[in-house]
């Protein structure tokens, strides 16, 4: 029977669906305002998908994305009908005050509205050290997004998955709110949702039938709601009234959680990135639990309208104080923000001329209205700045009397505007509109404080066949005298057999770059070693470090290594590859580094010159004269084959620089 | 611009606000970076104390995007976009510079011009 509850539970919470669409269709169809009748309409939609999506799909990420459109929606539709339930109850309120006539003049002056932007938001994370360092065990995941809120405008943030890994959680997300007031609120709230959860069905379906066992009065439907727990804006919280209850649909899924929250509003708006403080509900026993630094850092800006936009444009006759009493100019006036622009025609100011000259309109200025001036009709404007510690004055006319009052009544409203959004109106604050995002490589780990030590994985074949080189050497000193182990033979040209001298690696090579056979002479016995022992090992180790026949700078002497040759068998991207390309060229490339020109990203530092000296390797600059410029582009060598370096070599480079503690690294940006 | 550890550190910043350039593939600010925790504070050439650890610039590319929004030769980074660079590895500050999805870097430096500048005023 319990499933036939349930079932019937369903019908009842559609039956009043349609009741409270009824309604709320009704109460627009009052307000004549279909605007928010389509936006709930809209978000409906929208939830109904989402309810969709949640069902059908399989996949962890997709369920959770569906369950946070889902609570969006959810959100937006409660928001709507609140403000609905507003209008509704200012309209009546009106109504009321008309019939008294009471009412008198109400000296409304409004504030104008602006844009408010916040961005690059970044949560701090506070994770015990022993969870952190030990990092054992499972990885707890939790998915965190940001719903944002400012009167009826909600929006989301991306999903971010939170493990143990992370540092902060950044919010990489631009949003821009188009239309606050200077009063706004912008409430921020933190959800998160564990993402191990089983969602099975029957276990939410059980839940929700206890959940659906009591009846669906106004206050189980209130518990209901905060069970659901779908955001700030509750439709009870106008006070008095019907509850304005949207029962939200059941559905098996992911479930996402309040877990901080906090307010921002404009004295917090600034022109540079601030923290914040958050309030954090939720403890650790919760499944939803992301351990919370407790603050929040972000960059709130705002452009109020009357800094962007011409609030007044006109044509006025302006005159300098001072000045010759018939010296009116004519000019065409514009005020936005704190200036008022004059130009000699509207034309130009169309044109984006410069003006013909600009009046501050700001916190200092003050502006009277003047006498009647005997030489002019109407009345004028008189406008003082302290320039330096000069008072200069303009005194304005309109054509008409009415004019006139519409320039003073717009400089008032300038001057409210101002005292309004205060330090918002001191300079213009830049906000970035969002860009089209491109379909992104998703960063799972970001601002992790492993990921930024974790080295280039193609460095971790190096270090092996460094290792593997040196051992090579160790044992080629041994092998003269015979003993030679069985891998040696990896590195020895395979007599006899052809091969397609080309390596299956990332840019196609010439072929005649692959070793001779390792022992060869030992008067230059180990050039590719040579590279590879550069910073690991102290200078004069080995005993080749000052042969000059490697410092050569003309290549005109052909290395005994670089001479063509064409019999090794196939290899592939492997550890074969890598070691006999790093043989082969290593020491020739890596002599050949020090003549790239640098790549954008980090450079190890480039030796200026490699001029024969006891200092060995080149890859890590052990001069004396410190580190170069990453941008410096030591004499090149013309025609050389190894115009390319390839990324093994390029990070093993790093690498040594990186590690090498005589470094003072620089890198360009 | 010297600091005792533990103890919270003021200084007299600039925002510097720097729209990347893109060049090919590569978005560039144009400048060089020196510095870092994991580097030896003794080979700064532009830093006051010694053991001052912190990102200094340490070139400027002349018309760059970072030369054009005022950045100087010998300024110290003190905030990127929001995140300290007080205490960062090289590489960590790089990294901070050079993230692909942003246009704008917004850098609060600091440098002693600016700090005998405040003092003069004050005067």
């Amino acid at each position: 029977m319990p499933m036939d509850r349930y079932a019937d539970m369903e019908d009842k919470l559609r039956i009043l669906e349609d009741l409270n669409m009824m309604y709320i269709r009704q109460i627009a169809l009052s307000l004549q305002d279909s605007d928010i009748q389509k936006k709930i309409d809209h978000e409906i939609r929208m939830r109904d998908g989402a309810c969709k999506l949640l069902a059908a799909c399989s996949q962890r990420d997709q369920a959770l994305e569906a369950a946070k459109s889902l609570l969006t929606c959810n959100t937006r539709i409660m928001a709507y009908m609140s403000e609905l339930q507003r209008m509704k109850e200012a309209q009546v309120m009106q109504r009321v005050a008309q019939r008294s006539s009471d009412a008198g003049p109400m000296d409304d002056r409004l504030p104008c509205k602006g844009k408010v932007a916040i961005s690059d938001l970044r949560i701090p994370l506070m994770w015990k050290d022993t969870e952190y360092f030990k990092n054992k065990g499972e990885l707890h995941r939790c998915a965190v997004f940001c719903l944002l809120q400012v009167g009826g405008e909600i929006h989301d943030t991306d999903m971010v998955m939170v493990d143990r890994t992370l540092t902060d959680i950044c919010f990489d997300n631009t949003i821009v709110f188009s239309e606050a007031s200077p009063g706004f609120e912008l409430r921020v709230e933190l959800y998160s949702c564990c993402s191990e959860e089983d969602y099975s069905a029957g276990s939410t379906s059980r839940k929700l039938a206890s959940k659906l066992s009591s009846s669906l009065g106004r206050s189980a439907g209130k518990k209901l709601r905060v069970a659901m727990d779908p955001g700030a804006c509750s439709p009870t919280s106008n006070g008095g009234g019907a509850t304005l209850l949207l029962p939200v649909p059941t559905v098996a899924g992911p479930k996402y959680h309040l877990l901080a929250h906090t307010s921002l509003s404009l004295s917090h708006v600034q022109d540079s990135f601030r923290t914040h403080d958050l309030s954090i509900s939720g403890n650790e026993e919760c499944p939803y639990w992301v351990p919370l630094y407790g603050s929040m850092c972000c960059r709130l800006a705002a452009q109020p309208h009357c800094m962007t936009q011409q609030m007044m444009s006109g044509c006025l006759k302006v005159k300098q104080l001072g000045g010759d009493p018939q010296s009116w100019t004519n000019v065409y006036g514009v005020l936005k923000g704190t200036n008022l622009f004059c130009y000699h025609r509207q034309e130009d100011m169309e044109a984006n001329v410069e003006p013909a000259f600009t009046i501050a309109i700001n916190k200092e200025t003050r502006i009277r209205a003047s006498e009647k001036d005997p030489h002019i009709k109407a009345q004028s404007i008189c406008i003082s700045n302290q320039y330096g510690g000069e008072e200069v004055t303009h005194t304005l006319s309109a054509d008409s009397r009415e004019e006139t009052q519409r320039w003073m009544e717009a400089f008032w409203q300038q001057f409210y505007d101002m005292s309004q959004w205060k330090q918002c109106c001191d300079d213009l604050m830049k906000i970035e509109l969002p860009s089209p995002r491109k379909p992104a490589l998703v960063t799972s780990k970001q601002g992790s404080l492993y990921h930024e030590m974790v080295i280039d994985t193609s460095d971790d074949i190096s270090t092996v066949t460094d290792i593997l080189t040196r051992r090579m050497q160790e044992l080629e000193l041994r092998s003269q005298l015979g003993t030679c182990p069985p891998w040696m033979s990896l590195f020895e040209d395979s007599p006899g057999g052809t091969r397609t001298p080309r390596l299956a690696r990332h840019s196609p090579r010439s072929p005649h770059r692959l070793p001779h056979s390792p022992l060869s002479p030992l008067r230059c016995p180990w050039p590719g070693l040579l590279s590879s022992d550069a910073s690991l090992t102290s200078d004069s180790d080995s005993p080749c470090s000052t042969s000059p026949c490697f410092r050569h700078h003309g290549w005109a002497e052909p290395l005994p290594l670089s001479s063509p040759s064409s019999h090794f068998r196939p290899r592939t991207l492997s550890l074969d590859a890598k070691l006999s390309t790093l043989r082969g060229r290593g020491y020739v490339g890596v002599l050949q580094c020090s003549c790239q020109p640098p790549s954008s990203s980090s450079l190890a530092p480039i030796p200026d010159q490699c001029v024969p000296q006891a200092t060995l390797s080149c890859s890590s600059s052990t001069s004396s004269n410190g580190s170069s410029e990453g941008s410096h582009s030591p004499s090149s060598l013309d025609g050389t084959p190894f115009s390319r370096p390839s990324s093994a070599r390029r990070s093993l480079r790093n690498l040594r620089a990186k590690l090498d503690p005589r470094n003072w690294l620089q890198s360009q940006v | 611009m010297s600091f005792i550890p533990g103890q919270p550190v003021t200084a007299v910043v600039q925002r510097i606000e720097i729209r990347k350039l893109r060049q090919g593939e590569h978005l560039i600010l144009g400048f060089s970076i020196g510095g870092g925790i994991d580097q030896d504070p003794g080979q700064n050439p532009f830093s006051e104390d010694k053991s001052d650890k912190g990102i200094y610039v340490t070139r400027v590319t002349p018309e760059g995007p970072a030369e054009v929004a005022g950045l100087m030769m010998g300024d110290k980074v003190m905030q990127v976009n929001g995140w300290d660079m007080t205490m960062v590895t090289h590489d960590q500050a790089r990294k901070r510079l050079t993230k692909k999805n942003e246009d704008v870097v917004r850098l609060l430096v600091t440098r002693k011009s600016l700090e005998q500048a405040v003092r003069h005023s004050m005067m």
